[in-house]
């Protein structure tokens, strides 16, 4: 809407420059989001000779003939790494069930925050606001002496504690969508004599299903993503490791030789279930995203 | 705020108005019963452990050691903290009474160690500096520490400016497109990519461009365009780690602020523009006078979230540098993990947590951040 107003006014040579360059930054901007990527499964393609090639070639391409030369056993042996498999499996787990969780205990407290009146409501409020901002770092050491005193192992312990980050935000989000539910409904509901806790299970929660989705989004993936405690709490449960932590640590036999084809590759597979998520839901993980920041 | 409520149960004739207060209870209790499990969560994840964790910031409590633990009082903050400035004295030589020079012409200094206390815990070197004609040395009892408390400030200052402004062109762009076009959606699509990936898996590739040699895209490309000999070490040179963290945080983070102020561009009505319009405004004065002022909430809860964000980055730093340059944060794990001092790493905790208050609290004062 900026571009088109003003154009029309001077020569028209200014308006075609000018759209000229703004493609040429729309241009930039997708170039530069999407290299990294581009390059990550440039590398998954090439085989170790092709790796070690200097200069490293932009597409696959054979050590003699220069040609295009596609190696794809990467992910073979990627599928065929135990870590990385159980790491998936670990990985789905955990943040399946942190999103359940997350939504399950985050709607309650919501509904509560957003439909209820009762002494103490601001406070517990700027509770939930602050915990948004709460470093995981500072914790951890308490949380991580509390799960080993405790005997919990490790997935069940990422489960409870990533609560941390994923309940914060459910809280927030789901609390202004309910504010937002019109007040007939709960009325109507009254008027056929259901009890509050009856009103909110069989009426207002499938009412919030966009809202759920929203915030499930957001949890799964940063639950998916999570390195700091999964690091922290399988350092002595190796078989426990979740994905993230599985690609930091994947090494080869020699230290300073890694098998970057293969992290590549392991990389990529991990990136695929969230890409498409972005794809599908780009419009509510953004909504999502911008609930807490913007105002409307 | 009230209209949006509803008191559930309201009494539908007066004559069941005995009862309203015993209704007004019921929500009441009801609202209690289902924010319990919340409030527990916090208190069992959050409260009781940042409790724990400030408790034993003041013992010598060691993870799988036999060592009883006995409290400290600030002797791991003392060890985190202690500063020391003193002055390097040219060394004189003894032969002919004149100041040594090196092969260069510069003058020699005293060796630090020498010159640095040493009681109760030796002080080492983190810089020297020259000034008014004296030249010292600033000495810490753990370097490290100060060094990832530097590393991390300037970290945070650069990545959060640069998202910003990169964020805010790329947000003025993306405006550009009507709302609800499919290019649109497809760039914004494109932009949700490197905030999903995981910053495991972002590390690792970034790792890999930046490596030392041609193999590494970054080597490939400068000696490509004639830039360096295509054997920079991006990743072990101290002068390259730390452009090196920002580039890679500035990647990964600068779509997610486009997207914040995209959002808060969005809610700036057209008509505003049009009256800009009418008094002859060209576009840099109506970016300028219009969109910066409209935006201000935008811009600072967005940079309250990053700034915070930022002062706690941990994964690309430890996976990319691991124990070559920490950040705060990267430094409290080791410290917890590889050496298992969990007093100390506790200390170390408890500076992050109050420094991230003060940045909060110095943000919310300033930019008038509104929290309702």
């Amino acid at each position: 809407m900026t571009t088109q107003s003003v154009t029309g006014e001077r020569n028209p040579i200014w308006g075609v420059l000018e759209r000229i360059g703004f493609w040429l930054m729309v241009v930039v901007i997708v170039v530069w989001m999407l290299f990294p990527f581009y390059w990550a499964i440039n590398s998954s393609l090439k085989s170790e000779s092709q790796l070690q090639m200097t200069p490293a070639t932009l597409v696959p391409a054979d050590p003699n003939t220069h040609g295009l030369s596609v190696f794809v056993a990467n992910y073979a042996s990627v599928f065929k790494n135990s870590a990385f498999v159980r790491g998936l499996l670990n990985s789905a787990i955990v943040a399946i069930s942190v999103t359940l969780l997350a939504l399950a205990i985050g709607s309650f407290a919501a509904f509560a925050l957003g439909k209820l009146r009762f002494r103490g409501k601001s406070p517990s409020l700027y509770l939930v606001l602050a915990m948004t901002m709460f470093p995981q770092i500072a914790v951890l050491s308490g949380l991580y002496a509390m799960i080993l005193f405790l005997g919990i192992s490790a997935i069940p312990g990422m489960i409870v504690t990533y609560m941390l980050f994923t309940l914060p935000f459910t809280v927030w989000v789901l609390t202004s969508f309910f504010k937002g539910l019109p007040l007939e409904i709960m009325q109507a509901a009254q008027v056929d004599g259901a009890t509050g806790f009856q009103t909110f299970v069989q009426i207002l929660l499938p009412l919030t299903a966009p809202a759920l989705v929203t915030t499930g989004l957001l949890a799964f993936i940063a639950a998916w993503n999570e390195y700091l405690f999964a690091l922290t709490f399988t350092s002595i449960e190796p078989q426990a490791r979740t994905v993230p932590v599985v690609i930091a640590l994947f090494s080869g036999q020699v230290a300073h030789q890694e098998p970057f084809g293969e992290i590549m590759a392991a990389g990529i597979v991990v990136s695929i279930p969230l890409v498409i998520l972005v794809l599908i839901f780009q419009q509510r993980i953004i909504s999502g995203l911008t609930a807490g920041a913007v105002k409307g | 705020m009230a209209t949006t409520e509803v008191m559930l149960n309201r009494p539908a004739n007066k004559k069941a108005s005995a009862s309203f207060s015993e209704l007004a209870k019921q929500e009441e209790r009801l609202a209690y019963w289902l924010l319990l499990p919340t409030f527990l969560v916090v208190l069992i994840i959050a409260i009781y452990p940042l409790g724990s964790v400030f408790v034993s910031s003041f013992t010598n409590r060691t993870f799988a050691s036999s060592q009883p633990t006995v409290f400290v009082q600030f002797q791991n903050y003392r060890k985190l903290l202690s500063l020391d400035i003193r002055r390097l004295p040219p060394v004189v030589d003894k032969a002919t009474g004149q100041v040594k020079l090196d092969k260069s012409g510069g003058v020699v200094y005293e060796a630090p160690v020498n010159v640095l206390p040493t009681d109760p815990i030796r002080y080492k070197e983190v810089s020297q500096f020259s000034i008014f004609g004296n030249h010292y040395v600033i000495g810490a009892t753990d370097p490290n520490f100060i060094h990832s408390v530097g590393d991390t400030i300037t970290f945070t200052v650069l990545t959060v400016l640069l998202e910003f402004l990169l964020g805010l062109g790329i947000a003025m762009v993306l405006n550009g497109f009507p709302a609800r076009s499919v290019t649109r959606a497809l760039l914004m699509a494109i932009m949700l990519i490197p905030w999903a990936i995981p910053t495991a898996v972002s590390s690792r590739i970034w790792q890999f461009m930046l490596d030392s040699s041609r193999v590494g895209f970054f080597n490939m490309a400068s000696s490509a365009l004639g830039l360096g000999n295509g054997h920079i070490a991006f990743l072990s040179d101290p002068t390259y780690q730390l452009p090196a963290m920002i580039l890679i945080d500035v990647w990964k983070t600068t779509p997610f602020m486009a997207l914040l102020l995209l959002a808060g561009l969005q809610l700036i009505p057209g008509d505003i523009y049009e009256a800009g319009d009418v008094d002859g405004a060209n576009k840099w004065r109506r970016f300028w006078n219009l969109t910066l002022p409209l935006l201000r909430s935008t811009i600072s809860v967005a940079l309250v979230f990053r700034t915070l964000d930022a002062l706690r980055v941990f994964d690309v730093f430890q996976i990319v540098l691991a124990q070559s340059r920490y950040s705060m944060a990267s430094f409290t794990y080791y410290q917890l993990i590889n050496s298992r001092v969990m007093g100390y790493s506790s200390a170390s905790s408890v500076v992050i947590f109050i420094l991230i208050l003060i940045f909060a609290v110095i943000y919310i004062r300033t930019l008038g951040v509104e929290t309702e």
